[in-house]
């Protein structure tokens, strides 16, 4: 048996023509949607993210200001420079790139952005709406990994599944989505016994660790759905490469299908953030038109 | 039964619960002598159902039994939700209140989810405000729900660390089921999310270290499902006829066929007398927590689980 590869570029670029003609609406009325992203220190860990980003928002119709800040820059300021980011009307979302100097703890920063410019979904009330069933902004990368299961021929209610990795942006809020869509989930992480026991009884297996090779074919039940959302630099003989946390040959042997890494996850995780833009943005016009302006026009 | 059959330990709630109770009169009797705050209450009820005035009432004599301040804020049932709205932005300016809890159900014409993100996240002892319930996801100082805090406390006095075991969560509201899965996660248990759409659920909860039935369903679960040795948190609470007691008498059972686990499990709670008690020594233990944060003192160290 061989898996389907489930195409995320694909997948990008249908949700991207979706997004791009909220985006052309909300310009007509007068909501032009905009990204701030911010990076601070050395930008070369991020720089390959930021320039992704910058060209996703471009091909959307979403302007992108790509900010960096000094590495000197102390908490206070750059709290203050959120502070001005969430009063700015033109600006409907923040992204906090990461890694970020130790001095500044990247939650603390993640709370000072309006829930309803969280664009990334990182808010703890982004979170906690997750949890409650209420999908409005969430975490970009289990929202793209939930979606992908979406797309295939799956009744996902009573579905088993297991989720290998326990983060708190991606293993659980994959596993509350996935309970809200009515599955059994089951979570795995570094204390649990056998990880293979709970991944072998699953329809479809989601696995965020950071470790390539974690799961391997004899790890699945045959036909069954993996998303693998690792995203791990490794050293080959032929140079550097990119791979998932599943070890691909043999899964691909097992499962029914498998994302790709590259062009699984990473894409449609790009296009759920440009999507939650002009989600941020439509909430916004809405909350605006509804308690200060009689015409929905945005001030200034 | 059988004497040479091994018979399941009582996990006592009330009496953990009494223990509990008296640990945070202790230390709220210490705060204020030191005279740093005495931590209140505020209790809001729209309406006059009975049972909630029977709940609220009995939430009160317990704050002001722990030495705490009480404030009681009893609204008609034709109160309007802005009206509501405006109690409780006066309650969050409010430096004697500490805790702010709005007796749910309301009434049909207001929304609870609009009261409950009024509530300020630092007030809300109750955990249901979103910021909250996404602190306990990421493991960010959160305000616990009452009924899964409790339980998690049966848990770890029993088991000590739950590290490593498999648990399994049956039901998924947002008061127990999802708040006692992100507990029971951010513990480090491998844990299993059933509910009423689980295909299987006899396989699964038989696979389980730990299980928490929360799904609000008379004997959902039997005896024979269990994994021998299991620790069984029932938090069910239905009303069942009870013919043996005279006609038309009802009495409270689980969602556990407590006769049939106390058989199989290692340990079991009892309805009533287990869970129960604990969700109201969790409020106290709630109001005190948030006093301590809102006025940046040192919180009793061991009367929360950490979080």
């Amino acid at each position: 048996m061989t898996a389907t590869r489930i195409d995320g570029k694909g997948i990008a670029a249908r949700m991207g023509a979706a997004t791009a003609a909220e985006a052309e609406e909300l310009a007509s009325a007068g909501w032009p949607p905009k990204l701030v992203s911010i990076s601070v220190g050395d930008v070369a860990a991020a720089e390959l993210y930021v320039r992704n980003q910058s060209r996703r928002a471009e091909a959307t119709g979403i302007a992108f200001e790509a900010r960096n800040y000094p590495e000197t820059i102390s908490l206070e300021q750059l709290t203050g420079v959120l502070a001005g980011l969430n009063a700015d009307p033109s600006v409907n979302g923040v992204i906090i790139q990461r890694p970020l100097p130790t001095h500044l703890p990247v939650r603390t920063l993640q709370r000072t952005v309006h829930p309803l410019k969280d664009v990334e979904g990182m808010h703890p009330a982004s979170i906690g709406n997750i949890v409650y069933n209420d999908l409005a902004l969430g975490p970009c990368t289990a929202v793209a990994a939930v979606e992908m299961l979406k797309t295939l021929p799956l009744t996902i209610e009573g579905l088993d599944v297991t989720v290998i990795g326990h983060s708190e942006i991606v293993g659980k809020p994959i596993a509350f989505l996935m309970m809200g869509l009515g599955a059994t989930v089951t979570v795995c992480h570094h204390m649990t016994r056998q990880v293979a026991v709970n991944s072998r009884r699953a329809d479809a297996v989601f696995v965020a660790v950071g470790k390539p090779g974690l799961v391997t074919g004899d790890m699945l039940k045959p036909g069954a759905a993996l998303i693998d959302i690792g995203i791990n630099r490794i050293e080959t003989p032929e140079g550097a490469r990119t791979v998932g946390d599943a070890d691909f040959e043999s899964c691909a042997e097992v499962a029914g299908w498998i994302t790709p890494v590259p062009g699984g996850v990473g894409p449609v995780t790009v296009a759920t953030l440009m999507q939650n833009a002009v989600l941020a943005t439509r909430m916004q016009m809405e909350r605006y038109s509804g308690e200060y302006a009689t015409n929905g026009a945005r001030p200034g | 039964m059988d004497d040479i059959a091994k018979k399941a330990t009582l996990i006592d709630g009330k009496r953990f619960s009494e223990q509990l109770r008296e640990r945070v009169a202790d230390e709220v009797g210490r705060l204020a002598t030191r005279g740093d705050v005495v931590p209140g209450l505020a209790v809001v009820l729209v309406g006059d159902d009975p049972a909630s005035r029977v709940y609220v009432q009995s939430k009160q004599r317990a704050v002001t039994a722990a030495g705490m301040r009480s404030f009681e804020h009893s609204l008609a049932a034709e109160t309007t939700q802005q009206r509501l709205l405006d109690l409780i932005h006066q309650l969050n300016a409010d430096a004697d209140v500490h805790g702010i809890l709005v007796q749910l159900p309301l009434p049909d014409h207001i929304d609870p989810g609009v009261i409950i993100e009024a509530i300020d996240p630092r007030k809300d002892v109750d955990g249901f405000h979103p910021t909250n319930v996404g602190r306990l996801g990421t493991g960010q100082g959160a305000l616990v729900p009452c009924t899964p805090l409790g339980c998690l406390m049966l848990l770890q006095a029993h088991l000590g660390s739950l590290a490593g075991r498999e648990a399994v969560v049956v039901g998924r509201s947002n008061i127990v089921g999802k708040p006692m899965a992100a507990l029971l996660l951010g513990h480090d248990c491998t844990v299993t999310m059933a509910h009423s759409r689980t295909r299987n659920l006899p396989d699964v909860v038989g696979r389980a270290d730990i299980v928490v039935a929360a799904a609000g369903r008379a004997h959902l679960i039997q005896g024979d499902w269990l994994k021998p040795g299991a620790v069984v948190i029932d938090v069910g609470i239905n009303r069942i006829a009870a013919p043996e007691r005279g006609e038309g008498k009802m009495r409270l059972v689980g969602d556990v066929d407590f006769d049939g686990a106390f058989a199989t499990a290692g340990a079991i709670t009892p309805v009533p007398g287990g869970v129960g008690p604990m969700t109201i020594a969790c409020l106290l233990v709630n109001t005190l927590t948030a006093a301590c944060r809102i006025h940046q003192l040192d919180e009793p160290e061991g009367l929360a689980p950490s979080l």
